[in-house]
């Protein structure tokens, strides 16, 4: 009885050994993993950098004022006259559906119009029906 | 008891002697096993005291300094980024490599020099030689170098020579916003503008102390500049002095209620990205290096000062008749009305004469106290530490009390002089400019009042109806409702001053009845042309070009343009009884 916890002890000891080596294993395995990342994150973190850098040196308004100047001839200095405040802005005018009129002008609208959510309900329950009559067989 | 045990045992028979240790070696005895866990325990212990004290020698021991730990502390530090009050890129940090050796590793020194010359360009090979053969543990070959070059460094393959990233500051922008940014030299050290200011705020402690400070703790400065109304600024004060043949101008847009300088630019100026061309004397900040004789801009202090005292108001007469003479000296007037002159009419009309009686009726005292007050008379400082000293008269009597009224004898740097216009604007708080962002309620628990608020009213109105009918017209853009007041002064050359040779400075507001920026434009030696008549006071250069600024920037600054006249535009006047200041000046004012 003795010998046998002796010999089982062993192999808990040699089981706990191997286990404690692989996690071993795996944690250098991940720190070596994480240290790589974070070379990869430096790395990256300095491309940012550089392009920042370089789209604040492309954008910058010396350079986005020769280019339009050179391509939008037509473009003008903002004048003070061009901007209005919003209350003098025009009411919205109410809203006409103006294709619509015009089929109902032509006698077009009863068999053009597409479904209006008055008429949903009518084809919802047939919809229903055939569904039902499909799953009985 | 286990020894009892022990000796009770039998002993055995020599041929069976071995057997019989071997069984007692392997025996499990309970006798025999305590006193060799005994042992066994006793051995563990001293492994785990060895072990122990390994480590802790190790804890105390001091590491190594190796190549790599020199070359951390020598390498260029990070700094924070710049941006400007919109968030756009002024200044950030890119890697670039850098070349180093360590002479104590290069076997061949003389190769080493011949091979690195050969691929780095510009690099004096005695200089080099000479490096390399010091007893040092790390000396820089070559600092910033490009990918080619690096390349080629790796594939000598010396021992001893290394390559390391190092931080290297740009400026994407260039010359625009230069001299509120300053720059930083090849270690990455602010050496002047903003990059000083940063580093005096602990940054150069930090790494002084050794602590490699990161780019991601370090959380951007952000600045008061508008990058975009900056480059606005600047291109049309660009024109102004091409076109008006100066020698140098400068322009500047402060925020009158927090102080934040939104926009400044003095030409010509110089590319922070080329730190050598910052060094020449013509590239100073105008705004804040240089100290001017304001001229008539100065007036508005001497009226703020005679109206705050209570002694004149706005219906008050002034004797502007003929010449004032003071000893051997006469003041004269360039707009010259010959007859007294309301106070409004002081201002419009611009009159040196008016000016001088007015500050006379203060007295030098009193003048010398408001000016001093007005922070006119010490070093203004702001977070740019390039700053200069007023020049004041050693000896200020009456005399200098008179000119001073209108802005000749007192020189002060331009943006100090903003400040004392920005008072008399706001309400009558004297806020220091700055430019780093802040709100309005921080920059006014530090404000100090100076001017009564009416005082600040009239002046606003003053400055309104000279854009309307006085000097200022030409500052007069439709829809921002603008003030505005010209400065023309003479230079002194050879002790005189000289008729020909102007300082021109140009102050306005917008919008007037509600403060919110404040324009200063100032021209060294423009000259007259033709299309001016051949007249080169300011109206007609500093005034146009502000004029031409203020109808540029308005859109960008979030202006709202009205075409309508505001409504009691200036409500204190009206209550105090000067109901006219309400109503929009006729136009024919004549001058």
């Amino acid at each position: 009885m003795l010998r046998l916890l002796n010999i089982v002890a062993v192999l808990v000891l040699v089981g706990s050994a191997v286990y404690a080596y692989s996690i071993k294993y795996q944690t250098s395995y991940r720190a070596e993993q994480i240290a790589k990342t974070k070379i990869e994150i430096r790395q990256e973190r300095d491309a940012i950098a550089v392009l920042r850098a370089e789209w604040a040196y492309m954008t910058r308004p010396e350079r986005i004022q020769q280019l339009a100047d050179a391509y939008l001839p037509g473009m003008k200095q903002l004048e003070a006259t061009q901007i209005v405040a919003a209350q003098s802005l025009p009411e919205r005018s109410p809203r006409v559906d103006s294709i619509g009129n015009k089929l109902d002008a032509l006698g077009l609208s009863m068999p053009a119009t597409p479904p209006v959510p008055g008429s949903a309900p009518t084809t919802t329950p047939k919809a229903q029906g055939q569904s039902q009559q499909r799953r009985k067989p | 008891m286990t020894q009892t045990m022990l000796d009770t045992q039998p002993s055995p028979p020599p041929v069976g002697k071995i057997r019989a240790m071997l069984r007692a070696l392997f025996s499990t005895s309970l006798a025999l096993s305590a006193s060799r866990m005994r042992l066994a325990a006793l051995a563990f212990l001293a492994l785990y005291a060895v072990i122990s004290i390994k480590l802790v020698y190790l804890a105390f021991k001091p590491e190594a300094a190796t190549s790599r730990r020199a070359a951390a502390e020598a390498v260029a530090a990070s700094r924070p980024d710049i941006i400007d009050r919109n968030g756009e890129a002024l200044a950030s940090d890119v890697k670039v490599m850098s070349v180093f050796a360590e002479p104590r590793r290069i076997i061949d020194k003389d190769e080493a020099t011949e091979l690195l010359t050969a691929v780095l360009p510009g690099l004096d090979a005695r200089d080099l030689r000479e490096r390399l053969g010091s007893k040092k543990g790390f000396v820089w070959v070559k600092r910033e170098v490009t990918t080619h070059q690096r390349d080629e460094v790796f594939h000598l393959g010396l021992p001893g020579v290394g390559l390391i990233a190092e931080n290297k500051r740009v400026y994407p922008n260039g010359p625009i916003g230069a001299h509120v940014l300053g720059f930083a030299n090849v270690d990455n050290q602010g050496i002047a503008g903003i990059e000083k200011y940063i580093d005096g705020q602990g940054l150069a402690d930090l790494h002084g102390a050794g602590f490699g400070v990161t780019p991601e703790e370090l959380k951007p400065v952000s600045l008061s500049l508008d990058i975009r109304v900056t480059h606005a600024l600047r291109d049309e004060l660009e024109k102004g002095v091409t076109h008006f043949k100066a020698k140098a101008g400068a322009a500047a847009i402060l925020d009158v209620n927090t102080g934040e300088v939104i926009a400044l630019a003095s030409l010509p100026d110089y590319d922070p990205n080329k730190p050598t061309e910052a060094l020449d004397p013509v590239h100073i900040n105008r705004m804040s290096v240089g100290v001017y004789e304001m001229g008539s801009t100065f007036k508005a202090l001497t009226i703020a000062m005679a109206l705050d005292s209570g002694k004149v108001n706005l219906n008050s007469r002034l004797d502007a008749r003929g010449v004032l003479s003071f000893g051997r000296f006469k003041i004269h007037d360039y707009h010259a009305q010959n007859r007294a002159l309301t106070l409004p009419e002081v201002f419009t009309y611009s009159s040196n004469v008016g000016t001088a009686r007015m500050a006379m009726g203060q007295g030098v005292e009193r003048h010398k106290a408001f000016l001093r007050k007005m922070g006119q008379l010490t070093r203004m400082r702001t977070e740019l530490p390039e700053s200069a000293e007023p020049i004041v008269p050693k000896n200020w009597g009456e005399l200098n009390t008179m000119t001073i009224a209108f802005g000749h004898g007192l020189a002060v740097a331009p943006l100090q002089a903003m400040m004392a216009v920005g008072a008399l604007m706001n309400g009558g708080y004297l806020i220091t400019p700055t430019f780093i962002k802040r709100s309005e309620e921080e920059a006014k628990a530090g404000a100090e009042r100076v001017v009564k608020p009416e005082t600040s009213e009239a002046m606003r109105y003053l400055m309104r109806l000279n854009a309307e009918i006085g000097t200022a017209r030409k500052v007069n853009v439709p829809g921002y409702f603008v003030g505005g007041k010209t400065g023309t002064a003479e230079k002194v050359v050879n002790g005189h001053y000289s008729k020909n040779r102007l300082f021109n400075t140009f102050m306005a507001v917008a919008p007037s009845d509600k403060p919110k920026y404040l324009f200063l434009t100032i021209m060294d030696e423009p000259q007259g042309l033709p299309e001016t008549g051949g007249y080169a006071t300011a109206a007609y250069n500093a005034g146009h070009v502000t004029g031409e600024i203020i109808e540029r920037v308005g859109p960008i600054l979030g202006l709202a343009p009205r075409f309508e006249p505001p409504h009691q535009p200036f409500p204190l006047l009206a209550k105090l009884g000067y109901g006219y200041a309400n109503v929009p000046a006729r136009g024919g004012g004549g001058h």
